[in-house]
């Protein structure tokens, strides 16, 4: 019967091909856009599965040879591509359509939809939004592209990490970020420094149940799928070089610090500090006379905050080769990063390579791909940022040191031992930068690779192996010369100074199989049913040591040659190391059912076990039902100005396993009861009771409804969607009071509700759109969320929990005094009592009220406008959080009158409360309850803010420029991050989360060129 | 195809069947329960950990900072303060501390009590195994006693409230009501007994032996007011443990001296106390010097509590107590009450707790003193049959020694004043040790004495100079983290909170 059917089949082929070449014809025609008629020039012609193919001239005339039978297909950038079979006739004309939809395609699940058939909420950050921004972790570039997407990023440490949280914060302990599939890898999400950006081909955010379900227990707070740039089939060598130079910068404060005249004339007032003649610090140390006026005029004026920070400047490079013969196609590329911090001694080196493959059999029922990507990256990274360590934290000193101190007055560390001034803090942190090191060395390898084979033309059957290997080598030194040795070490450890080494290294790995039934019934009905099973493992190994006492004669960071063999039990050389394993084990279905692409139906069904609740609840179930209408395919709307219109909505829930949000390995075994051994008594060996478990421990469960709307109005010159939603997060895993004599007092238990509810929306608008290339186009776009969170059953008779919330109420809300102002008579502090009226005096526990304000943004997004025209374009994102309320400790220290002498003020001061009748914001520097109540609303601050987050200029050369250069393309731009801020917020970052001293993210302008050959 | 078929399906059961290894995991290094303690010595390392949630470090801050033993420093940022200004309520530290810390201990104890029980010694180890019990049984007791005299309004009236007796390990939903002092005195009493039989060893100082556990129970029967008790076993230890010579007086402090420790707990380099643990709060736990000092016990150690000027006023600069008390480097100002800025001027530095092994501040804690003894005897000669002078030869015999010459006898005309003279003897033999709060509850309305801050350090604080003995704070409230566990026991709140 085989045989017979192959034999069959090659008689066949001898005759296509012979009336194939006896028919061959010249076929002549014009393209023109469907919208106005008008000629196209420039559009391409290709018969398809050949090479053969024309353009056509400025008429949008075009002429070829074709056969009867052959298939021509029409394209232009921006347009539909058109199929015209080619018949008998030798003239065919085309009218060719917009394409505005860049989202034809969705990732939904574990399988690709067409936008229409897809029943779910979900976003599609393209490549084009991505690439060639200077962020180097493509997290930070992805802060306002997706409606819902919250992206926080908190430093400015190249490469640090970003809080990612999707439509608002659905646990307090657990983890609130979504999983990070890279593809079909997932992976740590917290580690993206080493990835190059640029090799992203596109970025599905996954949002409601009907899309996250069949991720279970890992999906719970959203599910963001990355694919990574792909060759195609057929397709000859093409060459890529994309490479930019950065230049970032400190973003503004409005502190209004002072100078050092300000400051020493103010301190000569308060007779304190150098101005005063009776500082310890290094100008003017202790004379015990005031300056005078002139003295004070000739003292030095030093940029302590240009002195720690800098203009950082990064260069990238990525060179990519992509090409594809009949039946493997390839990508490969390779990248280099070398990118500075605006912080003195931070930066990211990094070099990339990736290499995606991908093939099939000649009848294509066998599909492969194999995606690897290796990574090395090497960062120095500074610590104790956001500490009050002023000989370690160089923010500190940046942000707070005096200016009449100058670079000029270090000698070296033993100078600055006595006196201990902390006048002198820039000194110390000076001299940290000069003898601390702290770097991070990782290797991040992602490898994953799939097979498909379609067992009939209805039954495929998959696998998918996958891989994340991370290394992470930290070493830190502290030089024995150092000053902080010198003064830590003292008499008792003259050759102080600490080297310490960690080595961590991590290993997950990935495996789902399925089957996959997709069959067309009756030409209108559709079903597609998926059955898998996943299976995740993953390991840990740390290891590392600290060794205190070094030689400055053989010292060298990272080398062991100066370690000094310890001289007595007080200063202990440790060592550690540890062994974590972690695994999941699921299995599920789908079913999806399509009418005509007008109705359609999902639903998804998930067992779930986690390696966390073996010893109670091991599996669980999640679930998801989801369905749409494709209201404009009915054909009551064929006349319609809407030619896009979807009705989707789906209930479902989702878990959430990392309970105690540490990642994989985070509490491995809290169902059950431990001893351990260590230290005890008198520093003796022990055995203790180290844990007791929570023998009904299980996963936080949060149930989503989604309603949304798609939409695409005159050829989708108006398009978007709407979606609203509610999630709900139970079993919520919280601390839960126990009575002390169990010998505890609380226990991690799932109990209490979480709720966010809100809408999302992105809407564009063509306010110009070109008729033929190079005409002006202009399009607006706004991306939203609005989220509020609400608490409900908190564990205990009050119904709440000082820094929780209350019932009710939002999560976090702020607990604490009101400050009203200063009392114009005396200069005091006033507050509010609990009952509203105005003292001096609250009760520091019981007028503490609630203030419905959090740190959670009530609404995040952004908006844009692109501009194109001839071959320059110009891109703008400008985003919004609004609704965010932050404590300015920053501020608060630089009115703190009490560092008067110490370190550097705020101009404000000089208003401060001086007699009787002054009405002023700032107290009195003697105001006698100035410390006595020190947590109150007083430097709480609105952080809302308007940013100009992205802004790019370019002009792609044109191609007739380019001929006999054997380029392809050539584009150059400028770009822009965090161009202005428009905030009340008076800090350097209004975007950032961190506290009091922390690093912000910088300013970057950069400039870059991208050929291709 | 079918061959294709078949490998699919083997494929997808090995995946089914191998399952378990993803989901049943056992992470290394982990001790269960069960195999926790399996022989002797495992529960001897267990007592290691039993010990290890001994402290007095609360004590000693809770007394120094509530009562008039400290002032605040020059170096002061703020520590302290509302304890200083008398603020106890039931979400204070020391209310949750004392709570907390003493059910822990209580729990631990009874964990390897219960342990023990599931072990036969084998010949040879009776001894050990039976020592073991008897220190975990002490140490329990401890527990208990601190429960009793911090949360009974009066520790020598059975009837009143103290707190639950919970003699087995608790499950974690058990919400117990509180118990009669009379039942947990049987219940401190019960272990001390079972304790005194088990005991056969007298070990070195740091550990609970026979003469340990019997100075408890002196201390315990004083605490309850049985002074005949107090009296016999007092005066046994104070037979055993003679006072110390000046020398060895400062040498205790030194941790160099044993001769008039009947038991401390040990405190050395990088155990779990080897830090400084929680400054200006009662939480302590870390050196016993920084409580009052952030980095050592001089003058430039960021000294943020000083001695109270009225403690420093009864010291004799001839008294041995004086030198070891009183830091060198301290600045005295003798027109301190004239001066404007006595803060500045006058600079009283505590040094009691100086350091040892190389590690400024950290020094064993002394929990029981043959002076201690001493001073049990004379309140009990003066209760039992108003023995006054007895009671003032017993003071001049202490002072004999810290002076190192004789000195003369005080003299008491009536009970009261007797009780006044101990008072200040315990104020200045036993400062800085946690004493002075306790004493002012037991003794201070038969002595006519309260809360007596020296004026110039209160004054330039907030005026909180004075507090009478038999203020309610002289019993700590039920504290919040357990009402909020434990409904119940909120309705069973001391008076005054």
């Amino acid at each position: 019967m085989k045989l017979k059917l192959t034999w069959l089949m090659t008689l066949f082929m001898a005759f296509v091909m012979q009336l194939s070449f006896a028919q061959e014809k010249t076929i002549t025609g014009t393209v023109t856009t469907k919208d106005d008629g008008l000629p196209l020039p420039g559009a391409s012609v290709i018969v398809k599965g050949t090479t053969r193919g024309a353009q056509t001239d400025f008429d949008g005339n075009y002429s070829l040879k074709a056969s009867a039978g052959e298939t021509l297909v029409f394209s232009y950038v921006g347009m539909k591509n058109t199929e015209m079979l080619v018949g008998s006739g030798s003239t065919i004309n085309v009218a060719m359509e917009f394409d505005n939809q860049l989202e034809e395609v969705v990732v939904t699940g574990y399988k690709t939809q067409t936008k229409a058939t897809s029943n779910v909420a979900t976003v599609r950050v393209s490549a084009e939004t991505i690439e060639n921004r200077p962020n180097a972790s493509f997290v930070q570039t992805l802060a306002g592209q997706a409606p819902g997407l919250n992206i926080t990023t908190s430093s400015g440490q190249p490469g640090g990490n970003s809080l990612v949280q999707l439509r608002g914060v659905a646990s307090i302990n657990g983890n609130t970020e979504p999983l990070f599939i890279i593809d079909g890898a997932p992976v740590d999400e917290d580690n993206f420094r080493s990835l190059n950006p640029q090799d992203i081909a596109s970025i599905d955010v996954l949002k409601d149940a009907g899309a996250t379900a069949i991720y279970g227990n890992r999906g719970a707070n959203g599910v963001i799928v990355i694919k990574t740039r792909q060759g195609n089939f057929g397709e000859g060598l093409k060459v890529n070089y994309n490479g930019f130079v950065a230049y970032s910068t400190l973003q503004d404060n409005d502190y209004n610090r002072m100078s050092s005249q300000q400051l020493l004339a103010y301190e000569r007032d308060r007779g304190n500090g150098a101005g005063a003649g009776n500082s310890t610090g290094k100008f003017n140390p202790g004379n015990g006379t005031p300056l005078t006026d002139a003295q004070i005029a000739a003292a030095p004026n030093f940029d302590w905050t240009d002195f720690f920070f800098r203009t950082g400047v990064t260069q990238s490079h990525t060179l990519s080769l992509t090409s594809g013969s009949e039946n493997t196609s390839q990508f490969t590329s390779f990248g280099f990063q070398d990118t500075e911090g605006v912080l003195e001694d931070s930066d990211l080196k990094r070099f990339n390579l990736r290499t995606n493959v991908s093939g099939k059999s000649t009848n294509e029922k066998f599909r492969y791909g194999a995606n690897l990507s290796i990574n090395y990256s090497k960062s120095n990274e500074p610590n104790s940022i956001g500490s009050t360590a002023i000989n370690r934290n160089y923010v500190l000193g940046a942000f707070e040191s005096v200016p009449y101190i100058t670079d000029q007055d270090y000698v070296d560390g033993a100078d600055l031992l006595a006196p201990l001034s902390f006048t002198n803090t820039p000194l110390f942190l000076l001299d940290r930068l000069r003898t601390y090191t702290r770097f991070e060395e990782e290797v991040k390898a992602i490898g994953s690779a799939n097979f498909n084979y379609d067992i009939t033309d209805w039954l495929t059957a998959g696998v998918v192996l996958s891989a994340d290997y991370q290394s992470e080598f930290l070493t830190r030194a502290e030089g024995p010369t150092s000053f902080n040795a010198l003064l830590f070490g003292g008499a008792e450890n003259p050759t102080s100074g600490f080297q310490f080494q960690q080595s961590t290294r991590q290993f997950s790995y990935n495996q789902v199989t399925s089957l996959n039934f997709n069959k067309t019934f009756a030409d209108k009905h559709t079903v597609d049913v998926g059955l898998y099973t996943e299976y995740f493992k993953a390991h840990l190994r740390t290891f590392g040591y600290r060794q205190d006492g070094l030689d400055p004669k053989t010292f060298f960071p990272g080398d062991g040659s100066g370690f000094i063999a310890p001289a007595n039990g007080l200063f202990q050389d440790t060592a550690n190391a540890n062994i974590l394993n972690a695994g999941l084990f699921s299995y599920f279905a789908s079913l999806d059912y399509d009418y005509d692409t007008k109705y359609g139906f999902g639903a998804t069904v998930r067992r779930d076990a986690s390696y966390r609740f073996a010893g109670s609840n091991r599996w669980g179930t999640f679930w998801s039902v989801s369905g749409r209408w494709n209201i404009s395919n009915e054909a009551f709307m064929d006349d319609s100005a809407i030619d896009n219109l979807k009705l989707r909505a789906s209930y479902g829930t989702a878990g959430n396993q990392d309970i105690v949000g540490a990642g994989y390995f985070g509490g491995p075994d809290l169902t059950e009861d431990f001893f351990a051994t260590g230290s005890g008594y008198g520093n003796a060996n022990s055995i203790a009771l180290a844990q007791l478990g929570n023998r009904s421990l299980q996963w936080e469960t949060i149930t989503t409804l989604n309603i949304g709307l798609d939409f695409g109005v005159w050829n989708s010159r108006l398009r978007g969607s709407f979606d609203v939603y509610q999630r709900q997060t139970t079993e919520l895993f919280q601390s839960t009071p126990l009575s002390a004599t169990t010998g505890v007092t609380q226990q991690n238990a799932n109990t209490g509700e979480l709720f966010n509810r809100g809408f999302d929306f992105i809407v564009d608008y063509d306010v110009f759109r070109a008729k033929s290339a190079g005409d002006f186009n202009f399009t607006v776009g706004i991306v939203g969320n609005f989220n509020e969170t609400e608490l409900q059953d908190i564990p205990n008779p009050e119904g709440e929990i000082i820094g929780l919330g209350r019932n009710g109420g939002k999560l976090f809300e702020i607990f604490t005094l009101r400050y009203v102002g200063v009392n114009p008579a005396n200069g005091n502090l006033l507050y509010l009592t609990a009952n509203g009226d105005v003292t001096e005096n609250p009760d520091a526990d019981n007028d503490r009220v609630w203030l419905d304000k959090n740190i959670i943004p009530d609404w995040n997004g952004s908006f844009k406008l692109n501009f194109d025209y001839k071959n320059f374009f110009l891109q703008t994102q400008f985003n919004y959080v609004f609704g965010v309320d932050r404590f300015d400790n920053d501020y608060a220290s630089l009115i703190d009158q009490d560092d008067v002498g110490q370190f550097n003020l705020s101009a404000d001061v000089l208003r401060e409360w001086s007699q009787p009748g002054d009405v002023t914001d700032i107290p009195s520097p003697s105001a006698s309850n100035r410390n006595s109540f020190g947590n109150s609303d007083r430097f709480l601050r609105s952080a809302d803010f308007v940013r100009l987050r992205f802004a790019s200029f370019g002009y792609n050369v044109p191609a007739k420029y380019l001929e006999n250069t054997g380029l392809t393309n050539a584009r150059v731009y400028v770009n822009g991050e965090n161009l202005f801020t428009w905030t009340e917020w008076r800090g350097f970052d209004a975007s950032s989360r961190g506290g009091q001293r922390s690093y912000p993210t910088p300013r970057t302008i950069s400039v870059g060129f991208e050929l291709g050959f | 195809m079918k061959k294709f078929s078949k490998i699919i399906f083997v494929g997808l059961l090995t995946i089914v069947m191998g399952c378990n290894d993803a989901i049943d995991i056992r992470q290394p290094g982990r001790l269960d329960a069960i195999n926790a303690f399996q022989s002797v010595d495992d529960l001897q390392q267990g007592l290691l950990a039993v010990y290890n949630q001994w402290d007095v470090t609360p004590e000693i801050a809770l007394s120094s900072n509530f009562t008039d033993e400290l002032s605040v420093g020059f170096d002061s940022g703020g520590q302290g303060f509302a304890l200083y200004d008398f603020v106890i309520n039931a979400g204070s530290t020391a209310a949750s501390d004392f709570w907390v810390r003493n059910y822990r201990a209580n729990n631990r104890a009874t964990i390897l009590i219960e342990a023990a029980g599931n072990i036969t010694p084998e010949a040879g180890e009776e001894d050990l195994y039976n020592d073991i019990l008897a220190q975990a049984h002490a140490v329990r007791a401890y527990a208990n006693l601190e429960l009793m005299t911090y949360f009974s309004p009066d520790p020598s009236d059975d009837s009143t409230l103290a707190a639950p007796v919970v003699d087995f390990v608790a499950p974690l939903d058990y919400q117990p009501l509180r118990n009669t002092t009379g039942e947990l005195w049987d219940y401190i009493d019960s272990d001390l007994n079972t304790a005194l039989s088990l005991s056969n060893v007298q070990s070195d100082p740091t550990f609970i032996s026979t003469d340990g556990i019997n100075a408890m129970r002196a201390r315990a029967a004083l605490t309850r007011k049985d002074y005949p008790t107090a009296q016999t076993l007092a005066s046994q230890l104070l037979s055993a443990y003679p006072l110390a010579n000046r020398t060895q007086y400062e040498n205790m402090w030194l941790d160099a001296d044993n001769t008039e420790v009947i038991f401390k707990l040990e405190r050395t380099l990088n155990d779990a106390y080897d830090g400084q643990g929680t400054t200006g709060s009662v939480a302590a736990g870390g050196w016993a010097g920084a409580r009052f000092a952030f980095v050592d016990a001089t003058l430039s150690g960021s000294p943020y509590f000083e001695m109270d000027r009225g403690v420093f006023n009864l010291l004799d600069p001839a008294d041995i107590r004086f030198d070891v008390v009183v830091a060198p480097s301290s600045v005295i100002n003798p027109d301190y009450a004239t001066d404007p800025d006595p803060v500045n001027t006058d600079i009283l530095v505590i040094q009691k707790y100086p350091g040892s092994e190389g590690r400024p501040l950290m020094n064993d804690l002394k929990v029981f003193r043959s002076s201690e003894m001493l001073l049990i005897l004379a309140e009990a000669r003066v209760a039992i049959n108003n023995d006054l002078t007895g009671a003032a030869n017993l003071i001049k015999q202490l002072r004999d020694a810290r002076f190192g010459s004789a000195q003369a006898a005080p003299s008491f005309g009536s009970a009261q004043e007797a009780y006044a003279g101990i008072l200040e003897e315990r104020r200045i033999e036993l400062c800085y040790e946690g004493h002075r709060y306790k004493d002012l509850k037991r003794l201070g309305t038969a002595a006519n004495r309260g809360v007596d801050r020296d004026v110039t350090d209160c004054t330039t604080q907030s005026g909180a100079c004075t507090l009478s003995a038999s203020d309610f704070r002289f019993t700590l409230p039920i504290p919040i983290i357990e009402i909020n566990a434990n409904n119940g026991i909120g309705g069973q709140q001391n008076p005054g909170y």
